[in-house]
């Protein structure tokens, strides 16, 4: 079978905790 | 103070130390329950580190946060194989690369080869690294390789 990547993974991303700390 | 949490969490992510993250991410709820960011941070945590069942079972505990988890869910049904179920999610949700992505992906494991290219010729556009790779798995498995 051809290769498929899981190139949703790469849009599961961290929110920015620039504020928080 | 909630801030030092915060900097210990950020110092996780940055080293990919998610499951070390994710036990962060509970001590901030613990003095903060509902913190909007903590919560995010734990479900996509919990993703990273592949404990893809308790990140679902975080996302359908916070039901009252306001926060649109529908394609974190979506991924995380994709990810154990019930993909009806992932694409009757991804419906809900505002068409954007990502979710293209995640529904061209489902499709291809559903066999559903021509929707699945369809997506892909519309996302060449938005220039996402290494779509080729599955556009072309598409079209082989679509018996469209010469195209
Ligand atoms: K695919």
């Amino acid at each position: 079978n051809p290769i498929v990547l899981d190139l949703a993974y790469n849009f599961i991303e961290f929110p920015s905790l620039e504020s928080r700390m | 103070p909630i801030e030092d949490l915060f900097a210990s969490l950020s110092k996780h992510i940055q080293r990919s130390e998610f499951e070390q993250a994710a036990k962060v991410t509970d001590q901030v709820l613990r003095v903060a329950p509902g913190d909007e960011d903590a919560i995010r941070c734990k479900v996509v945590a919990l993703i990273k580190a592949d404990r893809i069942d308790d990140a679902l079972s975080t996302i359908q505990s916070t039901k009252k946060v306001p926060i649109d988890f529908t394609f974190f869910k979506a991924y995380c049904l994709y990810r154990q194989n019930k993909l009806d179920e992932a694409l009757e999610s991804l419906k809900t949700q505002e068409t954007n690369s990502a979710t293209m992505l995640l529904e061209s992906q489902i499709l291809y494991r559903l066999g559903k080869m021509d929707a699945c290219v369809d997506i892909y010729q519309k996302l060449q556009k938005s220039k996402i690294d290494s779509l080729e790779i599955n556009s072309v798995a598409g079209l082989v498995s679509s018996g469209r390789a010469s195209e």
